[in-house]
């Protein structure tokens, strides 16, 4: 599965053109951002959902996704289909510490047996951007057109504040998710 | 007469005092751990050269529990038993030293993250605890909107475990697997309990088992969201809630939410009735195939249940009063040894606990930081009787992370024990003590019978049969699981009284009805303790405040007494203890072959629940996954 460990990246820029930046909205997006609020980048997410909470208008809707995604999966089942889901957090893979990519999910998903262990990740409380791509994807709940914002944190331990390497990039980080948002 | 162990005796009037004579009462000479088999490694080579049946088989992680559980062996494949288990909690969770310092209201909130499956519960203890340290209590409504949210809460947990991470393991797919000619005897098996739940054959059964496609695992999923509703109702959150204060709740409720909460609550009188029909036919199976299932996972009848669901007009917060209120709780205190009921005081069960760390990471508190044994910060607690140098009261958390021995430390969960034995707890727990109580205040729905616990709840869709668990003749994984059966329509009966008083007390409005009380942080030196329950059983918080900030803060969960590593007695824990006693039943012809599905199991009916962070080591190779547990997803909608 491609979705997990190596995604399929753009830069800001390239992401920015093929996503469109034109005004205009008669499509419904959620940004979702997924992650923990005490966990110091890991909040990022988090912090997102709360930035832009303020800039919910014109078919673009905003939600704290920091919950599991057994419920988010029922809650999405439960709503219109978004034409446009744009998940945000931070997740360490292993690359330079504030590295940001921004990719289309691919829609693709591991072996029955993972998905299953990461169903039971969720409801026992995981948070986790796989988590909650493959269990989505798993039980049908997400539009076509998803797109991923993931951030390589530098400090996820507890307490509040970003590091550094991240705070640096909150404002590319919030106009790449922010242009993502347009048709 | 509770105690064998401890240095505890009660006189004529029922008093407990320290026995007189010994100058440390608490001492203890420690036991060395036998050298493991693991810990010598030329005798491990040449047993494992001598006997290609011998194995080291390493769990980790054990998946389907939640957090970080990592379970070691040492098989015999030939003798179809366990030679060597050690339980590893590969976490060090430090929730104690977050909250040191800290405004004690913040204990509610931040106490409520160490778990993302049950967040309400610790929520809920830290509540009683500052209570009791504040000297507050909450009015009738507050008591029982509190109590909804516990209920609600277990009607979340207990179709998971049942569904989702046990049952997985009787499933299709698992027995093709493990033990094809059970799964071919199944075909043919037909079940009692078809008029309840449907189903014909016990091959059916296994089938809808199956993960991800079965129809009873999405019926498990599907029973999540319908708790979660409710849940958010009252609770704001789930499963973090943001209501929960001290002196009771800070949101109001009317007469919608009530029916809001009713219209989903009702829903589990048929699963609940339907879940039991399905493990009674589990259990009844398994054990007709080969008597030998009954084994999986025992260990001794001992296990204890703090009590939990309030009296709403008889919980006043005060430790004093505390073995008056608990026994008037829906589920009362027991500590069961062996068994038997040996006390339902909360107090005695309370200085009945003990925490040690010969095999925990951990640094020693005892004779280091509150001076010799004898001198230690509560010799008693607020009302005379004895405790330990190692009470949580009296405990500090150092962490002493280093490598792993099985002979010294091998796990960040300490060894909790009561009365110097290694107990289990959990929603079986629950029933066996309400089912023992001498006296039970709530029998509208309920009627202990001192053998069995008879739960008669109104008519849904299916016949109104009323349930009775009976206190199970011998113990192990499958009673375990059923029993949890049992607990939910025992705890959906719960909510339906709550729900039920909650109608009464808004329609008599008055001061009973308000769901809080008003109060200020004392800035003087105060502890408190919150003498709870989580789903999987005992949950403690204990605190010591003083210039209106907590100085030490200890939790005490249910998977901590049963993860635990040995103890300086040399007895096991609980998961420990049961894994050895389990026969290897799985069908296997090479070693290779082996699933460890028995062991399983064994450990997946306790119910593990290890957040926050996994750490994969398997074989050769390591894998670290950092993983952060919080639920806090669905919100309410409720404006007032």
């Amino acid at each position: 599965m491609r979705g997990r460990g190596q995604p399929r990246t753009l830069s800001s820029s390239e992401k920015v053109t093929e996503a469109g930046s034109a005004a205009g909205q008669d499509m419904r997006v959620l940004v979702g951002g997924v992650g923990y609020r005490f966990l110091r980048d890991n909040a990022l997410g988090v912090y997102i959902s709360d930035s832009f909470a303020g800039r919910v208008s014109n078919g673009v809707e905003v939600e704290d996704l920091g919950y599991h995604p057994i419920g988010f999966t029922q809650n999405l089942q439960d709503r219109p289909t978004y034409d446009r889901i744009i998940l945000v957090a931070a997740i360490a893979r292993g690359r330079e510490p504030g590295t940001v990519k921004a990719y289309r999910w691919d829609h693709e998903l591991p072996p029955a047996e993972e998905i299953q262990d990461r169903v039971s990740e969720s409801v026992t409380g995981v948070i986790s951007l796989d988590n909650l791509l493959i269990v989505t994807e798993a039980f049908g709940a997400f539009p076509e057109d998803v797109w991923v914002v993931e951030v390589e944190p530098a400090d996820e331990s507890w307490g509040d504040g970003f590091s550094p390497e991240i705070q640096a990039r909150l404002p590319e980080i919030e106009e790449t998710v922010w242009n993502l948002t347009k048709p | 007469m509770c105690f064998k162990n401890l240095p505890i005796e009660f006189d004529s009037a029922g008093n407990a005092t320290l026995k007189p004579g010994a100058a440390d009462p608490y001492l203890y000479t420690e036991t060395p751990v036998q050298t493991p088999i693991e810990d010598d490694p030329e005798k491990m080579r040449e047993l494992l050269e001598r006997n290609g049946h011998v194995r080291r088989v390493d769990f980790d992680p054990v998946t389907r529990v939640a957090g970080a559980l990592a379970f070691h062996t040492v098989v015999d494949l030939d003798n179809r038993e366990v030679l060597e288990t050690a339980s590893m909690a590969t976490l060090f969770r430090g929730y104690e030293i977050i909250l040191q310092g800290r405004d004690p209201r913040d204990a509610i909130f931040i106490s409520s993250r160490a778990c993302g499956v049950c967040g309400g519960v610790h929520a809920n203890a830290s509540a009683l605890a500052i209570e009791m340290a504040f000297g507050i209590s909450p009015p009738p409504m507050g008591v029982v909107a509190r109590n909804l949210l516990q209920a609600i809460e277990y009607l979340y947990d207990h179709p998971i475990h049942l569904s989702l991470l046990a049952g997985p393991d009787f499933s299709e797919p698992a027995m093709r697997d493990t033990n094809p000619e059970i799964w071919e005897k199944a075909l043919s098996t037909r079940v009692k309990g078809r008029a309840t739940h449907g189903y014909e054959f016990m091959s059916e059964i296994m089938t809808d088992l199956t993960p991800l496609t079965g129809k009873l695992y999405l019926e498990g999923l599907h029973y999540t969201r319908v708790a979660r509703e409710a849940y958010v109702l009252i609770g704001g959150k789930f499963p973090h809630p943001q209501t929960v204060v001290p002196g009771g709740v800070s949101t109001t409720i009317d007469t919608s939410d009530l029916n809001e909460i009713m219209l989903r609550m009702v829903q589990y009188f048929d699963y609940g009735r339907k879940t039991i029909a399905i493990w009674n036919d589990i259990c009844d199976f398994f054990y007709e195939v080969n008597p030998k299932y009954r084994d999986i996972g025992t260990r001794p009848k001992s296990m204890l249940e703090p009590g939990q669901w309030d009296d709403p007009y008889a919980y006043d917060g005060t430790y004093e009063n505390a073995d008056d209120w608990a026994r008037e709780r829906w589920a009362p205190p027991g500590v069961i040894v062996d068994g038997e009921l040996v006390t339902t005081s909360v107090k005695m069960l309370n200085a009945g606990v003990e925490e040690f760390v010969e095999h925990a990471f951990y640094e020693e508190w005892v004779g280091t930081t509150g001076g010799p044994s004898g001198s230690y910060p509560f010799p008693t607690d607020p009302s005379g009787n004895p405790l330990s140098p190692y009470h949580p009261w009296n405990k500090q958390t150092i962490p002493k992370p280093g490598g792993t021995s099985w002979k010294e430390k091998y796990s960040w969960s300490t060894a909790p024990r009561w009365d110097r034995q290694a107990m289990e707890t959990g929603a079986y727990a629950r029933i066996w003590a309400a089912a023992q109580a001498p006296e039970f205040s709530h029998a509208r729905f309920i009627e202990p019978t001192g053998k069995s616990l008879k739960v008669d709840l109104p008519k849904a869709e299916l016949p109104n049969d009323l349930v009775e668990w009976k206190v199970p003749e011998t113990w192990g994984a499958f009673e375990r699981n059923r029993g949890r059966a049992y607990c939910i329509m025992y705890t959906a009966a719960i909510a339906y009284d709550n729900l039920l008083i909650a109608y009464d007390l808004l329609r008599k409005g008055g001061p009973d009805a308000r769901m809080s009380v008003p109060y200020k942080v004392p800035k003087d030196h105060r502890i408190g303790v919150g003498l709870w329950s989580a789903g999987r059983g005992y949950l403690t918080h204990h605190l010591e405040m003083d210039n209106g900030v907590l100085e030490n803060y200890q939790i005490l969960t249910p998977s901590t007494w049963m993860a635990s590593p040995k103890d300086p007695f040399g007895n096991p824990g609980p998961y420990e203890e049961a894994v050895m006693a389990t026969p290897l039943l799985e069908n296997y012809e090479k070693p290779e072959d082996f699933k460890g599905i028995d062991v399983l199991r064994a450990l997946r009916s306790f119910d593990p629940c290890m957040p926050c962070t996994t750490h994969i080591h398997t074989d050769e190779r390591t894998i670290s996954r950092e993983v952060v547990t919080c639920a806090c997803g669905a919100e309410g909608n409720h404006a007032h």
